[in-house]
């Protein structure tokens, strides 16, 4: 199943030839550093990467300095006078994107969504790539009854359809943010494992990994200095396609009315005016969390894509 | 044959490792279903009585034993609320989500097929740059956010469709008299569109890029240089970058039927993922239990083909 997965990603598993591997010699500090840089003059080479660049700065910006641009909270009600509830009203000067029937800000509630979207974003994503990184590097490395014991776990994980099962253990457990990000995690972490597990399983046959093992390096040394370096890439990788799929899932989970009942985010804000049937008449209040919804999620694929490519020049488009 | 048959034997596995972890689940979860169900002015020994009568104060092994021959012969119980066989119910169910989604896959593996083969021949022209943009977007983009949009415009505002359901209130429901209507067609349009949307993206992806490998090979040179026309050259280098599109076909029967959650939902469709919702606000667990193995039970076997294809396609895996 994966490798038709991967062609219609487009990603081959073939990093190894493009790595910074001997250039920066033994430091592993320094290293890191040119793994940061080195991602950065690729995005910013590409006009897609640059569109996704400068989308998702932007919506980091809104979500660090939600306090100052949001007039109101994201469960204020707004009041025209004593008692008079501002219910459904249009866009105006007072409430830039209009108000929902209870009376709360549809601009102050779309910029309090970045938040929730950005943590739900890098959590879920840091989350499933470190397990998937850790899983498919032991099974690779180790082999035999501990890789079988793994990958039947992986089949196992790639048999559970997302929404229904986390909407079984949502409405069985109490629905929270923790939750959901914890479920996207044990969703996600299957395909890095399973590329992850494919890249190490060559890379160990490599000359330079034996050559390591016969000069006395522990299987310690060779995973972390010889074998991860080179796994990184696609794991990078991985964790960007991990925040837009970690998005969608929540604000899936959301508009179902699944998602967290303490936190406003552009699912839970969709689900709102969709169950109240106010989308029939309040335009101003469906549209903007989804086109923020969609511009988030767009924005991340295009950067991811714009690495992809780099990895794998037979992806571009002349 | 032996491939097949390991395959099949790591298939039985992990259809019992999905159950197992569903009866965990279901059992072992803080939450007591039957509270909703007996009235808690009922006498101790009566809620005891009728706990037995449901095999629920039966040693857990026996429990577990019980659930598992259960699923696996496909007998779901009886639904809390409908008071209805489960199967009966998840039946009806099953066959309306395949309205929804066999010929939202058609239209995108005919139409993915032709986009594609086109896009990777042309390779570098405007077409190519138009098909593969719009692709990478569709695909990106959230279904569902596109569901929502496409009904706010094409029900709400411009009122040429209808909102929801599979067919008008009061018209025939049967399933040969559904497929065969005009009111379903009208029904089935925005949803299929929306589905297609997104389905269609990876055909197209998929298709270019095979066309590529295919386009540089020998075989193709070998044809023009017979004379034939550029046509029929085109069909053949499409005959031969279908294959890989065999595969991706199960791989997108098994999404399909795990995302089409949430379009059931917006267009009010009265299919398995509306069920599964409509059973856990009911709390009717025996519906939400078989909803969920359903569900789960349709990707392993669509993986389990997938798999199994490879061996056919490309004889190379086979050992």
């Amino acid at each position: 199943m994966h490798s038709t997965e991967s062609s219609i990603r487009g990603f081959q598993i073939n990093t190894t030839n493009t790595l910074p591997i001997s250039r920066t010699g033994n430091a592993p500090l320094s290293r890191w550093s040119g793994h940061v840089r080195g991602f950065f003059r690729i995005i910013l080479a590409s006009p897609s990467g640059i569109f996704g660049f400068s989308v998702i700065s932007l919506f980091l910006l809104l979500a660090i300095f939600a306090p100052l641009i949001a007039p109101y909270g994201p469960f204020d009600v707004v009041y025209a006078g004593p008692h008079a509830v501002i219910r459904l009203s249009p866009p105006t000067w007072r409430n830039l994107f209009g108000t929902t029937n209870e009376g709360m800000d549809v601009f102050s509630q779309v910029i309090w969504g970045t938040r929730v979207a950005i943590l739900v974003g890098l959590l879920s994503s840091l989350g499933s790539v470190l397990v998937g990184t850790a899983i498919g590097l032991i099974a690779g490395y180790l082999g035999g009854p501990v890789d079988r014991v793994l990958m039947r776990l992986t089949d196992i994980a790639f048999a559970m359809p997302f929404l229904p099962f986390a909407m079984v253990v949502i409405s069985v457990v109490k629905p929270s943010l923790g939750l959901v990000i914890l479920l996207v995690v044990a969703f996600l972490w299957r395909t890095t494992a399973r590329v992850v597990r494919a890249q190490t399983l060559s890379l160990k046959t490599r000359v330079y990994v034996r050559a390591a093992r016969m000069s006395g390096a522990s299987h310690g040394q060779i995973i972390l200095r010889h074998i991860l370096p080179s796994i990184l890439p696609i794991s990078f990788l991985y964790m960007a396609v991990g925040v837009q799929s970690g998005v969608m899932l929540e604000s899936a989970l959301s508009f179902l009315g699944f998602g967290s009942p303490d936190v406003q985010s552009w699912g839970a804000m969709l689900n709102a005016a969709f169950r109240v049937g106010a989308l029939r008449v309040a335009w101003w209040w469906g549209l903007p969390p989804s086109i923020a919804l969609s511009l988030f999620v767009v924005a991340v694929f295009m950067l991811t894509r714009a690495y992809e490519t780099h990895l794998d020049p037979r992806l571009r488009v002349e | 044959m032996k491939r097949l048959a390991k395959r099949l034997l790591s298939f039985i596995t992990v259809v019992w490792a999905v159950l197992t972890i569903f009866f965990i689940m279901f059992k072992l979860l803080p939450g007591d279903p039957t509270a909703v169900f007996l009235d808690s002015n009922l006498s101790p020994e009566l809620i005891a009585r009728q706990k037995a009568l449901w095999g629920l104060s039966d040693p857990m092994w026996l429990q577990y034993v019980r659930y598992i021959k259960n699923m696996a012969t496909f007998h779901f119980g009886v639904s809390f609320f409908q008071q209805q066989p489960v199967s009966e119910i998840l039946w009806e169910r099953v066959k309306n989500t395949c309205l929804m989604i066999f010929p939202a896959l058609l239209i995108s593996i005919v139409g993915g097929t032709l986009i594609g083969a086109i896009a990777g021949w042309r390779r570098g022209g405007r077409f190519e740059r138009i098909t593969v943009g719009l692709s990478l977007l569709l695909h990106s983009a959230p279904s569902f956010v596109v569901g929502i949009l496409a009904l706010m415009v094409f029900a709400y505002r411009l009122r040429w469709l209808p909102s929801g359901g599979i067919v008008s209130l009061g018209a025939p429901d049967g399933f040969w008299q559904i497929l065969g209507s005009g009111d379903y067609v009208r029904h089935a349009i925005l949803p299929v569109m929306v589905l297609v949307s997104r389905e269609i993206t990876g055909p197209i992806l998929l298709l270019r890029s095979s066309m590529f490998d295919i386009k540089s090979s020998d075989f193709i040179e070998i044809l023009r240089a017979k004379g034939i026309s550029e046509t029929r050259v085109l069909v053949h280098a499409t005959r031969n970058a279908l294959l890989p599109l065999a595969t991706y076909i199960a791989v997108m029967i098994g999404v399909a039927f795990q995302g089409q959650v949430l379009l059931e939902i917006i267009f009010a469709w009265p299919g398995i993922g509306r069920e599964l919702v409509t059973a856990l606000a009911d709390l009717d667990y025996p519906i939400a239990q078989a909803c969920l193995f359903v569900m789960a039970l349709v990707i392993l076997t669509m993986n389990f083909i997938v798999d199994a294809l490879y061996g056919v396609i490309d004889p190379r895996i086979s050992n």
